[in-house]
């Protein structure tokens, strides 16, 4: 047998190779075909005929999109600063706790491991206007507030995001948590001895020694704050009115309601190519020096 | 040892020849998925099938969300002999891409035709051949609580008149008009939209407008939904405003209905069977009526809506299409068995649109829906209906009514500005050859 086959090198590609194999069929081939889809008018079934790029020319016409593409831009500014901000608090507060940790660490992370479903009938009910908060209003004769935020449409994205949002920064109070047991005590030490405040110790210490993971995070949110479909769908499916609509939402509507599997795949592609420059502006920084 | 073993031999392969030739042909049927209906289902229609008779296995699969689950199973040429879809209009995209076979040969050699309501018949004929029949066939009705009007005097409205001035008698006792809510299930706007185009514009322009001969911007058309929304957002008519009307769920507002919230229920005939249960427990009686018309002008009475809940058709690449064939001649040969079997289901699902008479039912069936089966196979059978959009809109009009006539409600955009959008949604589906098929009127 050639020396090469059996090198350390080949056996590692070895092992790789079922996993390269299924990434192949799984996830690249139906990529580059989704590329492909969005220059025909695919409805999902019959025949495929080319378009050339009339799928793009639609997109930039197309109001529902445009409306989707800010409310996933005001998805990310909500996700990249309310949840971030209460699980650093949070993270900071419980370092400090030396006894029952593990239970606020469980109650805060518990939303996070309940499936995506549950938080939203549990939201949905919380907002009902007939046996929820709703009802209470009511009685009280407050009717602006006996109405669901969820069926208003000045109200819808912020109410859905709100439910996403309580279920997602339990998962960042971990992450942040993790990261602020890593810094060096004798920082504090030192600092304590200088007579710093413990706000001080947070924006001069804490922060600095924990920015790989905090920048990681952005990082996360923004990507993931991109495909974002579950919650809004579930609780909105959109509405009311589109006012809670986002792309994958949208593409959702566009291949699975409309057959427009063509039209689909060009959505699908704007937001590949937008993770794409988001994963590579990260890059560029990290080139820079950043630590990132 | 060699005539053992040739012994041995023989018994075996006669064994598996034997099998081969005596065992039933076996049919799989892949149906949609429902708690509450799928034991029922497989007792009366799948054990029942196979206990009378021994040529054909028939095995029933309840599928989730069937038209996600069938889609990638046909496009890669495997998939069961016999499928369920939601209605016609995917069949419509199934046969486009040669998915779905022809049952016209059977049509022919069982008489399917004389067996079958002419509009449910003519629903699942594409290109003159016959590809799919419908499982259950329903209607656009109102119920009402019958107690609650008598006490009160009131009588039921036939009218524009007589609905806005009973409305504002109801909503002085402090209760809502109607009871409905779309939470959970957007498409239900369309109920609303498809009940104010039959009633408002009438079946004949709706008519036309499906088959092209009138635009969908007429007056007539853009006037009904001027009066959906004035109806939805001024006055409240359902659950008091738009916003608890997007609040409420399928619980919600049966529930409200069956406990003095509302007044009436605006809603298809598979709100009989919750709305018979829900009375149970209550001291209150209830009963329906067709849809009040609410413009003279547009005829129609009494205004019955053809639509298909769910269809059934053979797999193109089943390679036991005459077993499948044969099993759907069996369902649909026996009325009497037909009827028993919805009635178990409430007369909710598995009502097969068949030429019921008198002599069909049982005699213990509730008169309430005696009623409507005989009505509505009567009017339904003289050509006097209107028609559902789930049921005769192709894909993308038919879900640019529901999504967009939140739109309208929100107020971003006018009724006119509504009906242009569905024209030109209209005028591509005609253009890519996607409309399904409306019987001649």
């Amino acid at each position: 047998m050639p020396k090469f086959l059996t090198s350390i090198n080949a056996i590692s590609w070895y092992f790789l190779f079922p996993v390269i194999f299924i990434h192949f069929f799984v996830v690249a081939f139906p990529s580059i075909l989704s590329l492909l889809l969005c220059l025909t008018d695919w409805n999902g079934f019959g025949r495929i005929n080319y378009v050339g790029l009339e799928n793009f020319q639609e997109l930039f016409r197309d109001r529902v999109f445009k409306k989707a593409v800010k409310h996933n831009i005001i998805w990310t500014v909500m996700f990249l600063t309310i949840p971030v901000i209460v699980a650093l608090v949070i993270a900071y507060l419980l370092t400090g706790i030396k006894r029952g940790q593990l239970f606020y660490r469980l109650v805060y992370f518990f939303p996070y491991i309940l499936a995506s479903i549950v938080n939203c009938l549990i939201w949905r009910y919380i907002f009902h206007p007939r046996h929820g908060l709703g009802g209470w209003f009511e009685n009280q004769g407050i009717d602006f507030l006996a109405k669901s935020p969820f069926a208003m449409k000045e109200t819808a994205l912020y109410a859905v995001a709100w439910v996403d949002m309580w279920h997602f920064w339990g998962f960042l109070v971990i992450i942040y948590l993790t990261g602020m047991y890593q810094v060096d005590d004798s920082l504090y030490e030192a600092a304590d001895i200088e007579g710093a405040t413990k706000f001080q110790k947070f924006r001069y210490i804490t922060l600095p020694m924990i920015r790989p993971i905090f920048v990681l995070s952005l990082i996360i949110i923004i990507i993931w704050s991109v495909p974002t479909f579950d919650y809004v769908y579930i609780l909105t499916m959109g509405g009311p009115a589109y006012s809670s609509e986002v792309v994958a939402n949208h593409l959702y509507s566009q291949a699975f309601q409309r057959m427009n599997v063509g039209y689909a795949s060009t959505i699908g592609v704007m937001m590949f190519f937008y993770v794409g420059i988001i994963v590579g502006f990260f890059a560029i920084l990290r080139r820079m020096g950043w630590e990132v | 040892m060699n005539k053992i073993l040739n012994i041995f031999l023989t018994f075996i392969l006669t064994a598996f020849f034997a099998t081969s030739t005596f065992a039933a042909t076996k049919v799989v049927w892949w149906m949609e998925s429902s708690a509450d209906t799928d034991p029922t289902v497989q007792e009366m229609m799948c054990d029942a099938f196979n206990a009378e008779q021994d040529e054909i296995e028939l095995e029933c699969v309840f599928k989730e969300d069937i038209n996600d689950t069938i889609r990638p199973a046909l496009l890669s040429g495997s998939g069961p002999d016999m499928f369920d879809t939601p209605g016609a209009s995917y069949i419509k995209i199934y046969q486009d891409a040669g998915l779905v076979k022809s049952m016209q040969e059977y049509a022919d050699q069982y008489g399917w035709q004389d067996k079958l309501l002419g509009w449910a018949y003519n629903s699942g004929v594409f290109d003159g051949e016959l590809y799919s029949i419908p499982k259950n066939y329903e209607t656009m009705i109102y119920f009402y609580n019958k107690t609650l009007f008598e006490e009160n005097g009131w009588s039921t409205p036939n009218t524009l008149e007589e609905v806005e001035s009973l409305a504002a008698k109801i909503k002085a006792k402090g209760m809502n008009v109607y009871a409905y809510g779309s939470a959970g299930w957007q498409p239900t706007h369309e109920h609303l939209v498809g009940n104010y185009f039959n009633t408002y514009a009438g079946p004949d322009n709706v008519y036309k407008a499906l088959i092209g001969e009138k635009k969908w911007t007429d007056p007539e058309f853009v006037e009904a939904i001027e009066l959906l929304r004035k109806h939805m957002v001024d006055e409240g008519y359902w659950s008091g405003n738009l916003e608890t009307y997007y609040s409420l769920d399928w619980d919600d507002f049966n529930n409200e209905f069956a406990t003095r919230g509302s007044a009436m229920l605006m809603i298809g005939t598979w709100g009989f069977n919750v709305t018979a249960t829900n009375f149970g427990e209550s001291s209150d009686d209830w009963d329906w009526n067709p849809l009040p018309i609410l413009n003279s002008q547009a005829g129609g009475a009494p205004n019955y809506q053809l639509a298909t809940g769910g269809t059934m058709s053979i797999n193109s690449s089943s390679k036991n299409a005459d077993g499948a064939a044969k099993v759907i001649d069996w369902i649909l040969s026996d009325k009497a068995r037909a009827l028993k079997v919805t009635g178990s289901l409430g007369y909710g699902a598995w009502l097969l649109p068949l030429k019921y008479t008198d002599a069909d039912f049982d005699p213990n069936i509730d008169p309430r829906q005696k009623r409507f089966l005989t009505e509505f196979a009567e009017a339904s059978d003289s050509g006097n209906y209107g028609y559902t959009t789930w049921t005769f809109y192709p894909n993308d009009p038919g879900v640019h009514i529901w999504k967009d006539m939140e739109v309208v409600w929100a107020g971003d955009i006018t009724p006119l500005e509504f009906m242009e959008e569905s024209q030109r949604l209209w005028d591509q589906a005609r253009e890519d050859d996607a409309l399904v098929p409306v019987g001649k009127r």
